[in-house]
């Protein structure tokens, strides 16, 4: 989806290949199958992003359709030239935090910023059967603990870990400088393994009694 | 197993290595220090890993079905609105006209009141309908936040 050609201060940058620029510009001319195909290559991932910052299937498709909708109808203020991922992930962000307003006042929200566990909403994309129980018990216990990070770490760390968005990229969608991209997310990578570690023994110690 | 790496290291250039982001000199650095830690270089291979495991996850998607529904009903519930909206002014202007023809027309009073009953049920009916129309619009937006 992007072409990796330019560097600067040796990092690569990222812009759209001509094929997505093409598709944009058509979109925002109002073609409708332009608009479609958009929104096909790029609704699964919106949802998906909704759902690691939110951690409930139907919040996160209410939110991740809002989002397309906005996507659209701010099209025309989109430089074709660019990624659309960023674009529309900030977008997302923007939703659920609109959610998170609205539903502190119907429900109580965790103070440690944990959500419903992730892990429940993995499936298995089946390949080799004795190798998918092992990777399925390693993914189900990363995802419990992503589920379980403050909101700030889980976010910059699904963007880079899940949707491998560069880092570029990613401060583009949290707003922040490019610099603070790779300690914030070091520091989300390290909380994760700490929280992991400790599952793991708490998991060992429940299973030796 | 502490994480503390001995050396005076900037643990966050770590990550960068990984990602493949850092500059020549930087990348050249972490190499050596790499070769002489052993607490970061199994940092680095957890991290590895880590990022393995989560790149091959996959997730429950919503079927393809269940996204066309809102955008149009994004779609209709604007001109919903809009059509609502012009219906009323049409409708409030009309009214007004009407009203303002039976005050100075020429119709008996008993022929003024049976028309100004039937503009005032007319208005009661729609009335009805659209704060109906509006409350179960509320219920349906809301639907999800509210279990
Ligand atoms: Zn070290």
């Amino acid at each position: 989806m992007v072409d990796r050609n330019e560097t600067v201060n040796g990092v690569m940058t990222l812009s759209a290949t001509t094929a997505t620029e093409d598709l944009v510009r058509r979109a925002q001319n109002g073609e409708t199958s332009a608009r479609d195909e958009l929104a096909r290559e790029n609704q699964r991932a919106a949802f998906l992003f909704a759902l690691h910052l939110v951690g409930n299937h139907d919040d996160a498709l209410d939110i991740s359709q809002e989002a397309m909708l906005r996507f659209f109808s701010t099209l025309d203020r989109f430089q074709s030239g660019r990624a659309v991922r960023p674009w529309l992930f900030a977008i997302v962000r923007n939703q659920a935090r609109d959610f998170w307003r609205r539903s502190k006042l119907r429900r109580h929200e965790s103070l440690d910023e944990s959500i419903p566990d992730l892990s429940r909403a993995l499936v298995d994309d089946g390949d080799d059967p004795e190798q998918s129980a092992f990777r399925r018990e390693q993914q189900a216990r990363v995802w419990r603990v992503v589920s379980r990070l403050p909101r700030a770490q889980r976010e910059i760390l699904v963007l880079r870990d899940f949707h491998d968005l560069s880092y570029e990229e990613i401060a583009t969608v949290l707003g922040i400088p490019m610099g603070t991209v790779m300690s914030r997310l070091h520091a989300a990578r390290m909380n994760l393994r700490r929280k992991y570690l400790a599952l793991a023994s708490h998991q060992a110690a429940r299973s030796d009694s | 197993m502490s994480s503390q790496c001995r050396n005076d290291f900037d643990q966050a250039l770590l990550s960068g290595y990984l990602d493949d982001v850092l500059t020549q000199q930087d990348t050249q650095r972490v190499r050596l220090h790499l070769e002489t830690c052993t607490t970061c270089s199994h940092l680095v291979e957890e991290m590895k890993t880590t990022r393995e495991v989560t790149m091959t996850s996959t997730f429950a998607t919503p079927p393809d079905d269940q996204w066309d529904e809102r955008p149009s009903a994004g779609l209709s519930r604007l001109s919903f609105g809009l059509g609502w909206g012009i219906l009323i002014i049409w409708f409030v202007a009309s009214v007004g006209f009407a009203l303002g023809q039976l005050w100075s027309g020429p119709e008996s009073l008993t022929e003024k009141l049976l028309i100004f009953s039937a503009l005032t049920a007319v208005t009661l009916l729609l009335l009805s309908v659209l704060i109906d129309r509006l409350k179960r619009l509320g219920s349906d937006r809301y639907r999800r936040i509210e279990k």
